[in-house]
């Protein structure tokens, strides 16, 4: 064949997933282009941004919202139509959104991806724990993950699980002073509390420092501990892939033979480049990657994409813990009670992870205090008193995928290269709130546990930024947009490195998942180049 | 004794199949540790995770380019599986290797020349014994004209390639293993005595600093001020075995890889002795030093309200990153390890800036390469480690924070440009016979200065020959 190719693969976001397919990619001897809607800015940068911001409570506000590259929070970009605000921290640059997560790496548990067939409800993924498991542990070791191999993490507190055929590349961090409060005495309950694998490096690892409990993992780590998709962008980039930023792809045109045969992205200059590649890996979010697909009219043969969009959504508990607890020592969570994760009842309602956050509690403390007008010498006495006993537990539902719950193009809304908005519907389903009356009574429990005193149970629903089901998995072509390779069903050479493919969403924060896919779908498309 | 005898018989005729079956684990264990001494894996290991011992590959810098190491594991293809003791011998203490081929003086022959024969025979037996041969070889060095001449070494060799040290016989028998492991094991004087323009060891200033790609080599003579005559033996002993020592430094560049892979591992009578030898070598001053480079105990941090107003920053300088605002960059890359104050973590996690022979040196070498290249090191007490800046800030922002952190936190006379931090990312300025080679060569000169220096050396060889002979 005489065509050229601007490159073998093109890769368009660099997230951790797609960062991490690059790498695999470039590393294993395949000519590779990244594409970027944002900028490069290093650390100290956003450091600097974080420090001299007024909005620190909010996580996207130290990172560039540039009106051709917008995050989630800029208020025009994500129109919502559903009952729920569906609104997940989002992030536009070199790295993508993993500038700011919480670094929580689970692995499935086989139940979560059997769902339908074990228990009844939702699907199956087309793909079992075995398949994935070689590339969880890649996964792992990509990201610097620590965690202890001990634990029963199906949370029932029976023998390891899952199964492992490598160890963690690094061992836990030490257990904070309000996690060991926290189990010692919820323990005595019947509670089972894990520690969370989580990609904050214990010890030098792959360039980056040991975490050093600065505390600050949301909205970025001060020193590079905490795994950013940057990590695998420079690990591209020295393996030989291109990088080019300020790039926005803004359609996927079909070639011959159900083939993509090119790319177009806009720049803020307004230049439109096509480039072509053999094979093509979208990567850009569960939110833009199926706008991506809508608006080039790609890969939609089974009318699922942009459906099915699931996130954990949640809901949080406040109280004053009757002895000091000292939250916000150390990373900002630390692991979670896991009792709900896997049994029969998931036939009835949604599995529940309860986990305490440990950020810092000073400023929401601070502000219920000044709500109610304590002031003055007294306002000091009681910040240092509650601000010790303060707990914050942060617990997420299972959602199961609907079709109705969507993301779409908003062709009334255009950025300013263009390009149509998001426009989300997103309603909290049946299967979450039979579970709410199990949750709350957990919430009483914690309090009761603690010797409490209850600031707040009645948040309302919360987004927990976990984009699933956006890009549907599945056996079934005529339900399903991915198959169990990550590969299209339309397009033999369009892959998708997203969470959004992720059919059945468990409890835990799909990234480590996520990351597994993308190497795993590298490695099919090194063998095909 | 005789197990001895007959290990230095089967290893001198060449025959490793026959020590296989009867080798000496004393013999090898003490082969491993005088390798350990001599350092032989920093520079015969490639730098890459992973990468197997004693393969070679690791791209040694010079002022003439990059010197490659060689595989100097047992492969008789590949590596020195061939070599008899003989061979070894005068490869290790002659920069000989079999066939008459010349070794370059990044090979720290002549310091290794005062290896005891004895020892010679413990390494080889090491070395053929329990390193794992690798059949691969590493690149070539390629070194420009007139460098890539190996017989220029003849001459060379003659004008430096024997330390000419000859240890103090009234000396104490723990100064005299100082200076074995000094001299000749750690051959410390290949990188911390100056160098002349020829490029040999300056015998003159014995352990008066040099520079080795761009890092300073401290002095290391007991003079308090230029030297290391401020330091306890604790504190000299803590700093050899850990990489760090409180109130005094940090070892980075090659000097952690010094410890990391050699002295670390050192017994600590080996330390102290080391210790005990370098109080007796001759001090060497710095008239233009006012105070030693530690002495810098005082913080002057800028305020934090001068640079984080707390209004944020307006969308369009989010992504700005161009700023040269020394205070501002420390802030955001260097306050979240060494504090705002530079006063770092009390366990020496985080090394205080202030009281630090880095940031308080005259020459802000040491303090720019650490910035730039980071700080990674395995001492006896763990692993110590500093991300690298090289990528997230450019050669005027390092400038910059350089500047800074030596105003803030260390010298405030020092200030560091651009350029400066250039060339020594670049590894450092080029000495005279680089500098002068190219001219040579165009104005015909070069043939006549090599062979000048060649005779010098015959005509010197001779004479220190005849001195040697004499004592």
């Amino acid at each position: 064949m005489a065509t050229t190719f601007d490159a073998d693969v093109i890769v368009v976001g660099s997230g951790a997933l797609g960062a991490n397919a690059a790498y695999e990619l470039a590393r294993q001897g395949k000519s590779v282009i990244v594409l970027e809607a944002g900028v490069r800015i290093p650390r100290w940068k956003i450091v600097e941004n974080f420090r001299n911001s007024s909005k620190k409570q909010n996580y996207n506000s130290p990172y560039p919202n540039e009106a051709w590259a917008h995050t989630s929070y800029d208020a025009e970009y994500i129109e919502n139509t559903g009952s729920f605000d569906f609104r997940p921290g989002m992030l536009k640059l070199v790295g993508g959104t993993t500038w700011h997560w919480a670094a929580a790496c689970w692995r499935y548990i086989p139940n979560d991806m059997k769902l339908r067939s074990t228990y009844g409800v939702g699907r199956d993924w087309p793909i079992d724990y075995d398949d994935l498991e070689p590339w969880y542990g890649r996964a792992e070791v990509a990201l610097g993950v620590a965690g202890t191999e001990f634990e029963d993490q199906s949370g029932q507190g029976g023998e390891p699980f899952p199964p492992r055929s490598t160890p963690y590349p690094l061992p836990p961090e030490g257990k904070t002073y309000m996690f060991q409060r926290l189990q010692s005495r919820l323990r005595q309950m019947g509670y089972n509390f894990i520690h969370e694998p989580n990609a904050r490096v214990t010890a030098p690892y792959d360039g980056r420092p040991a975490c050093a409990g600065n505390n600050n993992c949301m909205p970025v780590c001060p020193i590079g501990a905490m795994y950013s998709g940057v990590v695998h962008v420079d690990h591209a980039v020295k393996a030989g892939a291109e990088l080019r930023t300020d790039a926005t792809a803004y359609r996927l045109e079909k070639g011959e033979a159900g083939r993509i045969a090119a790319v177009h992205y806009r720049t803020s200059k307004g230049d439109d480049v096509r480039l072509t590649a053999r094979y093509f890996v979208i990567a850009c979010h569960g939110l833009e990657t199926p706008k991506l697909l809508l608006i080039s009219g790609v890969a939609n043969s089974s009318d699922q994409v942009g459906r099915n969009l699931m996130d954990h959504s949640g809901i949080g508990l406040q109280f004053l813990a009757d002895e000091p607890v000292w939250m916000g020592r150390g990373q900002i969570q630390q692991g979670g009670i896991f009792n709900w994760r896997d049994g029969p009842f998931r036939a009835r309602h949604a599995a529940i992870k309860h986990a305490p956050s440990n950020y810092v509690p000073n400023t929401a403390v601070a502000q219920r205090l000044l709500k109610v007008g304590v002031l003055g010498s007294e306002l000091d006495r009681r910040l240092r008193d509650e601000a010790s006993r303060w707990v914050d537990i942060s617990t997420v539902f299972e959602m199961l995928p609907h079709p109705e719950n969507r993301v779409e193009p908003n062709y009334d809304r255009q950025d300013a290269l263009g390009i149509p908005m998001l426009k989300v519907h997103y309603d909290i389903d049946d299967y979450v709130k039979a579970a709410l009356p199990v949750a709350m009574n957990d919430f009483r429990n914690f309090v009761r546990g603690m010797g409490g005193e209850l600031v707040v149970d009645d948040t309302g629903w919360q987004n927990r930024d976990h984009l699933m089901g956006s890009v549907i998995m599945g056996a079934d072509p005529a339900d399903s947009v991915v198959d169990g390779d990550c590969r299209t069903y339309d397009h033999p050479n369009l892959f998708l490195a997203t969470t959004g493919v992720i059919p059945a969403s468990g409890v835990i924060n799909p990234t480590l998942t996520g990351v597994a896919l993308s190497i795993r779908l590298a490695d099919i498309i090194a063998r095909e180049v | 004794m005789r197990r001895l005898a007959a290990a230095l018989f089967a290893a001198a005729v060449g025959a490793p199949a026959a020590m296989a079956q009867a080798p000496d684990p004393a013999l090898v264990e003490r082969g491993a540790y005088l390798a350990r001494a001599a350092d032989c894996t920093s520079c015969h290991t490639a730098p890459e995770p992973g990468s197997p011992p004693f393969a070679g590959g690791y791209p040694i810098p010079s002022p003439m380019g990059p010197i490659v190491s060689a595989n100097i594991t047992p492969s008789k293809s590949h590596g020195i599986g061939g070599y008899s003791l003989e061979d070894f011998s005068r490869a290790v203490r002659a920069g000989v290797a079999p066939g008459g081929r010349h070794l370059y003086p990044a090979m720290p022959y002549p310091a290794y020349s005062g290896i005891t024969d004895e020892d010679i025979a413990a390494l080889y037996a090491y070395f053929m014994l329990d390193v794992a041969p690798v059949h691969t070889s590493p690149p070539e060095t390629e070194l420009p004209f007139p460098f890539n001449l190996r017989p220029l070494m003849i001459g060379w060799n003659l004008l430096f390639g024997e330390s000419g040290f000859v240890s103090d016989a009234g000396a104490s028998a723990e100064v005299r293993r100082g200076q074995y492991l000094v001299e000749t094991l750690g051959h410390c004087g290949s990188c911390h005595s100056p160098r002349n323009a020829l490029m040999g060891e300056d015998r003159s200033r014995f352990l008066g600093g040099g520079t080795v790609g761009g890092w300073v080599a401290p002095n290391l003579t007991p003079d308090p001020v230029a030297g290391i005559g401020g330091w306890s033996e604790e504190e000299i002993v803590g700093f050899l075995r850990d990489g760090y020592v409180a109130g005094k430094g940090v070892a980075a560049g090659s000097m952690a890889e010094a410890v990391e892979h050699s002295l670390r591992y050192l017994s600590e009578d080996d330390l102290r002795a080391i210790v005990a030898f370098l109080k007796t070598v001759p001090p060497i001053p710095d008239p233009s030093l006012a105070r030693p480079a530690y002495d810098w105990t005082e913080a002057r941090p800028v305020a934090v309200t001068e640079y984080e107003t707390g209004n944020g920053p307006m969308q369009a300088d989010l992504a700005d990153s161009g700023t040269l605002d020394g205070a501002i960059l420390y802030n955001g890359a260097c306050a979240s390890c060494h504090g705002i104050s530079g006063a770092g973590t009390p366990d020496g996690a985080f090394p205080s800036l202030t009281a630090n022979t880095t940031v308080g040196a005259t020459n802000p070498a040491n303090l720019v390469l650490t910035i730039a290249t980071g700080v990674d090191r395995e001492g006896a007490n763990g692993h110590a480690f500093m991300q690298t800046f090289g990528e997230e800030l450019s050669d005027a922002q390092i400038a910059a924070v350089a500047t800074h952190v030596a105003s803030r936190f260390g010298n405030p006379d020092v200030a560091v440009d651009a350029a400066a931090v250039t060339e020594l990312r670049a590894g450092g300025p080029p000495p005279w016979i680089l500098a002068a080679a190219p001219w040579l060569f165009v104005a015909g000169a070069a043939l006549v200065i090599l062979i000048f220096v060649a005779l010098l050396g015959v005509i010197l060889g001779v004479i220190l020959g005849r001195r040697h002979a004499a004592a």
